[in-house]
């Protein structure tokens, strides 16, 4: 069976296509097509098939990572959208949590009020009303009412609806006789509710989720059905799924109907990427590292495991959003950041960046302010002339010029100055980094670093060396670890509900209920998309806290049927998770059940583990000796390094650092003190010290 | 090239390395309360404060959650903190944990109360973690924390805990722990967020051991050193920038309207810019009220609210992003006040409602820079109010606080902040679905005002109008302002509007309720409106572009007529601007 994952970031769409019998896979890059992504991903597909000499019929599926929607909303380049919303209860989008953003700002600007995703003109509202804790109807829906917001929002050439009414996760009815309602008057809209994108409390919050939803979703779902018709046209027999932020796939189909769920495609899949490669080396403690020319995405997988960002903790683009999303750390740190002494004498790397248009100075496409990359360059760390694999030549003189004015300003020589654009970059990593593990009560001692992302394997052994982690995982082609990370999912899909039942007095029965109807809910989205209940499992689980806090923590259920046995496992499972993450546990406390959830997992296709590397020698590896310079034991120093090329490396034969290794879309570095080796998985694998 | 600051570039990089790990340890502690602690006011209104402070009693970092008027007075605890075990003779062990919240001892006022936590490196100690949080009750005359407006003095405010040690060595100090529990309201909620708060300074306390172990004592302060120098450095170049002179102005806090003896308290400040130095002086504030706590601490209130506008006007961080919050900002500036004022008030005169004179502190101090810095500044802001909520429900007490947000004024080149928290506050309201699901309250509207927005060339915030209707019978309390002055236009901008309470009884008769007021009875079935504060215009309303009063219109900030009598913009009944006769209207002014 043939798989094909597509990656479309910023500058290059990153293709891979697999085959699970022989395991062969192939890569491709090719430039991505900011108009519309899905002509270079389809051309990009057409090329990789006639490469690998693959018949398009001949795709069983195709895996897409996209960021169409997440730069929807980052551009604020959506749908007019209207909203139809309780009467009483207009502005909750405009008014928010009533917080501002920065707390020491009178310019600044609240991004739900500066660029609202509804404008008020746009925003009516219908009588209706339902009150906890079993959501009774205080006020009937005004159905007529309705029916007149929907023709008027139509009449001032709006495309997509939210509907959002309060309380509608307790019983979204009166939500979905709108939407009906809506429909009816005017089937071509878009039309989403409230309780179907985040059937969870926080009015804010979700109402915001589902405008989102409906600003994105008409540019979203004629992106998806272009891509189908592109995939059609070229003669892929295959459907297409498309990564959602939760780290599974979703059908077409659902996406074009909750684009909401893939804000965090791109990102989710090199989790998913970096830990596939690891876990093929028997890592189970992970530390993803995915570094581009922007920013760094920062992941943690335990036991194949990857955590869910709570939902208090999911912006995309200043707007809350409550969806499921992986974990994940985002810092302005990548090749691309700008370093700048500032006014007041601060010397500051990032989270501005170059990008790749002018890029780095030594780019020599007009960017002169001196970048992570052009450091690296300075400190001989990165091959002039072997740099995306020859294809683009830097100028090292230009990055030459770029940091020794950047010395000139802290009164140093330009290397200290390189090197000390590094340590501050590496440091803003580390920090991020710690946030999530020492700060969780995780210790990295225990973890590998898998770096990956083009500049990932550059800074992967000093920002471990900061955070004591030993070891760090370079996966085969790091530059393509999203795409990879493709073809490494399920389909996946969640089904939230909040309960808020206290220990003590919870109605089993009523969870048991909830649970299955979740249940079936679920099943009926696994069969639209033609996966029967045999393919897919469940995890039940339930976001808990004690009683009066206001965050809660996720714990897995068990499956099946809840009994008070289950439920008092949970209650222990709540206490023990509360200490790890607090460092803190109250025992006596009563504690309370906000949402129960179930996510389905439908098991799809994969790829598979790649044949073990042939191995060659470092004879035949070396490219060249040169100065590298680092810093060891607090004194900086010019060592003579040697240039390998990656894949003529002997297997399993540990080299030592210092040493650079080449290959097209990555340079990793391994500095003095660490040595390097080809594991059988084709990952590299850095340790500090000896290798035993 | 501009002339190059004398930094070592080791110090530099350093510097760097040690700002992030410093802020790192502050956004833990902060993150940790916020999600142990229990009552809303914390954890969802995150009205709580996390820092580092130095052996010399200097703050390092800030948790950026933190609102400012409690991460704010941090070192103003410490220094308080020691001046007490000093005059007792007492001093700190490793594992010791004190508490502390005397308003006249650097504290902002009672019920945010510090969990202070010594840092011992080789015996010697070498700074302090702390942690502050509004307390939901710390037995207070009557239940709650806000709206104790009838607070005759310090000791009706509730507990006074000068500096005691809550753990000895490591040892819970049991009899205090009873006492607390024996005397504040709801005490499980409290204690449990007072040990959060416990916990959440000992992690902070454990980090900055580590990163001095990993970094060296004496690089960590050589850094620290570095890192205040350079916020000091980057506001002295801000005050430099403006023009030497002294600016005044007045502003007035409410009081107790239906007292006229207490009641319409001036504030005067009048700012004195000389080179890189700010003097801030408050003489001619209204003399201290001894007996209803309008008075302000100076220590811990008066100077967070003035540091904290300097801040965000001179140093706005939309402009200068980020920029380490550390005791180097405040060096430039000094603040005067006459003792026996409101602002600088003598013990034991009541300061536990002072939330909303500093406020008017705060943006009195920034109508007198908007003649230094015209761009920099918004036009009035509108003020805040809390409403206390409690009852008893099976057996024991529930209290909740609802703080009514107000409204920016008009900025040059932008409208206002719609409807949002001001100046030194910055907290988080609850959301409906989460009261009504816990509480015996339903909120029966929470939209914008209407037809309410200040005029101007940039318009005024608009406040929004709150409705909560009691499904039981409960008890109120009100501790607010901004019923009886009008938030300031500028330079030509309409002035704002007020704020209005409105208790709707069950018989049909609507009362008004001034914005301080004691606690009282409330039925089941009766209801209270909150109108919230519209901030100022900025500018002329007739230099508001035409196309800008349209869209108003077409989004209903505001009416037609108002277009039209105010703007002399005319709109037609679908939207559209009509521009001719909108010509012919505003040429003929």
């Amino acid at each position: 069976m043939k798989l094909i994952g597509v990656d479309v970031g910023g500058t290059f769409t990153d293709l891979i296509i697999t085959d699970s019998e022989t395991r062969e896979s192939a890569i491709h890059k090719v430039p991505t097509t900011p108009d519309d992504p899905s002509d270079g991903a389809a051309a990009g597909i057409a090329a990789l098939c006639e490469r690998s000499g693959t018949a398009p019929d001949a795709i069983a599926h195709v895996f897409h990572g996209t960021t169409i929607s997440t730069n929807a909303v980052l551009q604020y380049d959506g749908a007019e959208t209207g909203m139809i919303t309780s009467a009483g209860y207009r502005d909750i989008i405009h008014i928010g949590r009533h917080q501002r953003p920065q707390n020491y700002s009178i310019m600044q600007d609240i991004p739900w009020q500066a660029r609202p995703l509804v404008r008020r003109r746009h925003r009516l509202t219908v009588k209706e009303r339902r009150v906890p804790p079993q959501g009774a109807v205080l006020e009937p829906l005004d159905e007529e009412g309705v029916r007149q917001a929907a023709r008027t929002l139509r009449d001032k050439g709006v495309e997509a609806v939210a509907i959002c009414f309060l309380f509608a996760y307790i019983d979204p009815t009166h939500e979905e006789r709108a939407r009906a309602i809506v429909l009816e008057e005017w089937p071509e809209a878009f039309v989403t509710t409230s309780a179907r994108v985040a059937p969870q409390f926080r009015e804010f919050e979700r109402f915001t989720t589902a405008a989102m939803n409906a600003f994105i979703g008409p540019k979203v779902r004629n992106y998806v059905r272009r891509f189908e018709d592109r995939l059609k046209q070229a003669g892929v027999a295959g459907d297409l799924h498309i990564m959602g932020s939760n780290g599974g796939v979703a059908t077409a189909a659902m996406v074009a109907d909750v684009p909401v769920i893939t804000l965090m495609s791109g990102p989710a899949a090199g989790v998913l990427g970096g830990a596939w490669a690891a876990e093929r080396s028997g890592r189970r403690r992970l530390i993803t590292f995915d570094v581009g020319g922007t920013s760094a995405d920062i992941g943690i997988v335990i036991d194949g495991h990857y955590n869910e960002a709570t939902a208090r903790d999911t912006w995309i683009g200043g707007y809350p959003v409550l969806v499921p999303m992986i974990d994940i750390t985002t810092i302005g740190a990548g090749g691309g950041s700008i370093a700048r002494v500032d006014a007041g004498g601060a010397f500051k790397v990032g989270p501005e960046s170059a990008g790749s248009e002018p890029g780095p100075a030594c780019y020599g496409r007009g960017g002169s302010a001196p970048t992570v990359t052009d450091a690296n360059l300075v400190l001989g760390r990165l091959d002039a002339d072997n740099f995306l694999g020859g294809e683009m030549t830097l100028a090292p003189e230009r990055a030459d010029k770029a940091l020794t004015d950047l010395a000139e300003t802290l009164g140093v020589d330009k290397h200290e100055a390189a090197e000390g654009v590094l340590t501050i970059v590496n440091a803003n990593m580390a920090n991020a980094i710690r946030s999530k593990t020492v700060q969780k009560g995780l210790d990295p001692r225990d973890f590998s670093l898998v770096a990956f992302g083009g500049a990932g394997p550059l800074h992967g052994a000093e920002v471990a060396a900061m955070l004591d982690v030993p070891e760090v995982v370079v996966p085969p082609h790091p530059g393509i670890t999203s795409a990879a990370g493709l073809l490494t999912t399920d389909l996946k899909y969640d089904q939230i509900m909040t309960a808020f039942q206290v220990k003590g007095a919870v109605d089993i029965e009523r969870i048991n209920r909830d649970f299955a109807r979740l249940s079936r809910d679920l099943m009926a989205q696994y069969e639209a998309a033609g996966l029967g209940a045999d393919r897919v499992e469940e995890r039940r689980a339930g976001d808990l806290r004690y009683v009066g806090q206001g965050y809660e923590l996720r714990v897995a259920f068990p499956a099946g049927e809840l009994d008070a046995a289950g439920l008092d496992e949970v209650w222990q499972a709540f206490h023990a998770l509360h200490e790890r993450e607090y460092g803190h546990c109250f025992t006596e406390s009563p504690i309370e059940i906000v949402n129960i959830r179930i996510t389905g997992v439908g098991r799809m296709p994969k790829i598979a583990a790649p044949p073990e590397p042939a191995g060659g020698s470092l004879a035949a590896a070396l490219v060249k000796t040169a100065r590298s310079v680092f810093r060891v034991d607090g004194a900086l120093e010019g060592y003579d390094t040697a240039f390998y090329r990656r894949d003529a490396l002997p297997l399993d034969d540990p080299i030592p650092g210092p040493a650079i290794i080449v290959q097209k879309d990555a340079t990793t570095v391994v500095p003095p003190g660490w040595s390097v080796r080809v594991d059988r998985s084709a990952n590299l694998i850095l340790r500090q010290g000896e290798e035993e | 090239m501009a002339e190059t600051p004398n930094v070592r570039p080791i110090d530099a990089v350093t510097a760097s390395v040690i700002q992030g790990a410093l802020e790192n340890i502050a956004v833990e502690m902060g993150w940790k309360l916020m999600r142990m602690s229990y009552s809303s006011i914390i954890r969802e209104s995150e009205d709580f404060g996390a820092a580092i402070i130095d052996r010399h009693g200097r703050q390092l970092c800030e948790s950026k959650h933190s609102t400012p008027l409690q991460s704010g007075p941090i070192p103003g605890y410490v220094k308080g903190m020691n001046q007490i075990l000093e005059e007792r003779g007492q001093t700190l062990n490793e594992g010791d944990v004190i508490i502390h919240n005397s308003a006249y001892h650097g504290a902002s006022h009672g019920p945010d109360v510090a969990f202070i936590v010594p840092v011992f490196h080789g015996g010697a100690l070498v700074g302090y973690a702390v942690t502050t949080a509004h307390h939901l009750d710390i037995g207070a005359l009557s239940p709650g924390s806000c709206g104790i407006v009838d607070a005759m003095d310090a000791y009706a405010e509730g507990l006074q805990f000068k500096a005691l040690k809550a753990y000895d060595r490591g040892v819970a100090n049991e009899a205090l722990w009873h006492m607390m529990r024996d005397n504040i309201r709801a005490p499980d909620m409290v204690v449990g967020d007072m040990e959060a708060q416990v916990a959440a300074s000992r992690i902070g306390a454990e980090r900055y051991l580590a990163l001095i172990e990993r970094q060296g004592l004496d690089t960590v302060e050589a850094a620290a050193d570095a890192l205040m120098d350079y916020s000091e450095r980057l506001m002295r170049q801000a005050i430099e920038a403006l023009p030497d002179g002294t600016y005044r102005a007045e502003g007035h806090v409410d009081g107790f309207l239906d007292d006229p003896d207490r009641r319409h308290f001036k504030v005067a400040v009048a700012v004195t810019v000389k080179g890189s130095e700010l003097v801030v002086d408050l003489d001619g504030t209204a003399r201290q009220c001894d007996d209803r706590p309008i008075n302000m601490p100076l220590e811990g209130t008066v100077d967070c609210a003035i540091w904290l506008t300097v801040r965000s006007i001179l140093l706005d961080s939309e402009s200068f992003g980020h920029i380490p919050q550390n005791s180097g900002l405040i060096r430039p500036i000094t603040i005067k006040a006459p003792e026996g004022t409101i602002a600088n008030p003598t013990f034991p005169a009541p300061t536990i409602a002072r939330f909303v004179s500093g406020n008017i502190v705060a943006d009195t101090l920034m109508k007198a820079l908007a003649q230094a810095v015209p761009d920099k500044v918004s036009a009035g802001v509108g003020n805040l109010k809390v409403i206390a909520f409690s009852g008893i429900k099976d057996g024991g007490h529930w209290v909740h606080m609802d703080i009514h947000e107000g409204s920016y004024g008009g900025r040059a080149g932008k409208d206002a902040m719609d409807a949002v928290d001001t100046l030194y506050a910055n907290t988080r309201n609850n959301p409906i679905e989460d009261i009504e699901s816990h509480l015996p309250l339903r909120i029966a509207r929470y939209e914008l005002r209407d037809d309410a927005s200040a005029a101007g060339r940039w318009r005024g915030g608009i406040g929004s109008i709150r409705e909560v209707s009691f499904l039981s019978d409960s008890f109120i309390s009100v501790e607010g302002d901004g019923h009886a002055f009008r938030p300031w236009g500028f330079d030509g901008g309409a002035e704002g509007r007020e704020a209005a309470l409105v208790y709707h009884r069950a018989d049909g008769e609507d009362i008004p309720f001034p914005s301080m007021m004691p606690n009282r009875a409330v039925k089941a079935g009766e209801r209270l409106t909150l109108t919230g504060t519209c901030g100022g215009g900025y500018g002329d309303a007739a230099e508001r572009s035409a196309d800008a009063v349209a869209e108003d219109v077409r989004d209903g900030y505001i009416s037609r007529e108002t277009a039209e009598s105010v703007y002399g913009v005319i709109v037609t009944e679908s939207g559209q601007l009509d521009t001719a006769a909108t010509e012919a209207r505003r040429g003929s002014g």
